[in-house]
């Protein structure tokens, strides 16, 4: 056997990247939803047993719309189950079903504190769970590398939305996102992925109230009627 | 001496032949050699395994011919009554089994005649059940010396097994138990080394033990060789047992737990109203319109009334719903006319008028009638938020997250 055989089946392992090329994944990952975002992810998707690192900019930049299309999937073709720990706001459950999750799957538990990494790692450890998504403001990177160790060992999607002001530290994550709105669009930047480095930002057409119907002929003549209707309902 | 009533069991098990040859097969694994036998009766079976008779005997009718050949030693009973019998001239059981029943018990007491009874099915023989004891401590000589830890995962094995036996007996599981290997007498009698081993929950999962163990027994330095293990268990956790769903949720027997212990598990650490599912609820009003619901994973298949499909709830007149909600709606200022937040708001959408709900307006905790006007706005920092105007002005309700 000569030498170039054994280096090109060294390359094919998953785990070996080359530094100008998109790593492979172990395992298939799941389908965002967006081609473009899916065209830029090691294994075509969100990585499954893997953490992927969610850094908003801002809240309602439509961080929780990017991932909506992958949980549905989940919840409803493969019969998985999604853990929601510690969401700062209720997450609203008619806008949830008619994004596509099957609530009948979906199991919110509000953690505080450090709990929230151990509930994290239990859900983890559990069969049936499809994906993890956890709110992390105040994590320590030992708890997150324990997390992405959790991680490596189920099939699951762990999602962990961390302050956009993390992005500058390091971490264990194998894929990190900032997000970041701007009009309709959300733009991904990949700070981090197995592969080659991505610099250039993403623009998504996520989920947007505006593309449903009632939009606005004259925002301010509705802001005059809605003061109206209010002022007749006091009377 | 061990009684095993096997008769419910043969067919499960395959067979009477079957399932002795097992039994037979499982002592030789822990480490013994059984002598035994398949009897009718337990006194029968107790004589025929004494005499070494290991054929199978399934029938009652068999029995008087298959005692008959045994020798009277088998009954163990004392020198002036085996002196007594010899003078009767009965030398097997045979003969013994001959000789009236009335006239046997008047010369040598009622206990033996009794005994023949109960051993021929005459008269019942009621055992009482063997009751596991409380505490595991078992202890195992080993073959030869052991100087290694490493060698003695092998052997520890067969402990861990019984103590698996043990807490299955008792549908309990351990999360700690106590190996303690005693040193080789000699010149200097060194103190037994302790080892407990501890488990994150309690288990009775034997592959599990064995592997921490072996973790363990990797790095343990043994002072001299070790003669003895010893294995001791105390106070066992109810450990139910766990049945597999028979098409395998997912995760394929990845070992992990079930969801139903997942649930249990976060809401004994964070409180049962913490860990919830939701629900939606046909109504207009937001915050009446979804429902915290107990979390009830099925352990196995999907209830009928789950099969079918959740009904969707959209209205179709209704508008956008943000994915987050404010559990208050909080108060926005107004300048110039527009809502603010982190400077003005532009609406982008709206208005969508929810009004009404007198009917349970009198009601504690109800949200009662409401009028306002929903519009989805865009901060200045492309944030999209839900706003509604009421009577008491701007407030934000929901974030498009």
């Amino acid at each position: 056997m000569s030498s170039s055989t054994t280096l090109a089946q060294i390359l094919e392992r998953p785990d070996v990247w080359r530094g100008d090329a998109l790593a492979g994944a172990a395992l298939p990952g799941v389908p965002t939803g967006f081609a473009d975002l899916d065209r830029e992810l090691p294994g075509g998707g969100w990585p499954r047993g893997g953490l992927t690192e969610l850094l908003p900019l801002r809240r309602g930049v439509g961080e929780l719309s990017l991932l909506l299309p992958a949980l549905a999937r989940l919840s409803r073709d493969e019969l998985a189950w999604l853990v929601c720990i510690a969401p700062p706001h209720l997450l609203y459950a008619p806008a949830l079903q008619a994004g596509g999750v099957d609530l009948s799957r979906l199991l919110v538990a509000s953690a505080p504190g450090r709990d929230a990494a151990w509930a994290c790692e239990r859900s983890l450890a559990a069969d049936g769970v499809g994906a993890i998504v956890v709110w992390l403001p105040e994590v320590q990177a030992a708890s997150l590398r324990r997390l992405q160790l959790a991680a490596e060992a189920s099939q699951a999607l762990l999602f962990v939305f961390r302050p956009a002001a993390c992005a500058s530290q390091p971490s264990p994550a194998p894929l990190r996102l900032t997000l970041e709105g701007e009009g309709e669009q959300l733009i991904v930047h990949l700070l981090k992925r197995r592969g080659s480095a991505q610099s250039l930002p993403l623009p998504i057409a996520v989920q947007r109230p505006l593309r449903l119907r009632h939009a606005l002929a004259c925002p301010a003549s509705a802001v005059s009627a809605a003061r109206s209707l209010s002022r007749s309902a006091i009377a | 001496m061990l009684l095993l009533e096997v008769a419910a069991s043969l067919r499960l098990f395959g067979g009477a032949a079957k399932l002795f040859a097992d039994v037979i097969a499982g002592c030789a694994e822990q480490g013994h050699l059984p002598q035994a036998a398949l009897a009718p009766t337990p006194l029968a079976a107790q004589w025929l395994a004494i005499g070494g008779d290991d054929r199978a005997c399934c029938a009652l009718d068999e029995l008087p011919q298959r005692l008959g050949s045994l020798p009277l030693s088998v009954l163990a009973l004392s020198s002036a009554d085996d002196a007594r019998l010899a003078s009767f001239g009965a030398r097997s059981l045979a003969d013994l089994l001959r000789l009236p029943r009335g006239g046997l018990a008047r010369r040598l007491g009622p206990g033996l005649a009794a005994d023949l009874a109960r051993a021929l099915g005459e008269l019942p023989d009621p055992r009482s059940r063997f009751v596991f004891p409380e505490r595991f401590a078992e202890r195992l000589e080993l073959p030869m010396r052991v100087e290694q830890a490493s060698a003695l995962g092998f052997a520890a094995r067969r402990l861990i097994n019984a103590l698996c036996g043990w807490l299955a007996a008792r549908g309990g599981g351990v999360s700690e138990c106590i190996f303690e290997f005693e040193h080789e007498r000699g010149a200097r009698q060194r103190p037994a080394t302790v080892l407990a081993l501890g488990f994150a929950g309690a288990t009775r999962d034997g592959e599990r033990m064995s592997r921490v163990l072996g973790e363990r027994l990797y790095r343990l330095p043994l002072p001299a060789a070790v003669e003895f293990i010893g294995l001791r268990a105390e106070a066992p956790a109810a450990l139910a047992g766990r049945s597999r769903s028979l098409f395998g949720e997912r995760g394929e027997g990845a070992g992990g737990e079930s969801m139903a212990a997942l649930v249990e598990r976060l809401q004994a650490r964070l409180g049962n109203d913490s860990v919830h599912a939701l629900s939606t609820v046909a109504e207009h009003r937001p915050e009446n319109a979804w429902l915290r619901v107990v979390a009830a994973p099925l352990t196995g298949e999907k209830s009928p009334a789950s099969l079918l499909p959740a009904p969707v709830l959209r209205n179709s007149a209704a508008g956008p719903r943000p994915l987050c909600l404010l559990v208050q709606p909080q108060a926005l200022r107004e300048l110039a006319g527009r809502p603010q937040c982190g400077g003005p708001l532009r609406l982008l959408a709206g208005p969508e008028r929810i009004e009404s709900g007198w009917w349970d307006a009198a009601e504690p905790d109800a949200l009662g009638d409401v009028c306002r006007d929903y519009f989805v706005a865009i901060s200045r920092r492309d944030e999209w938020l839900w706003i509604f105007r009421s009577q008491a002005g701007w407030f934000l309700h929901g974030v498009f997250a």
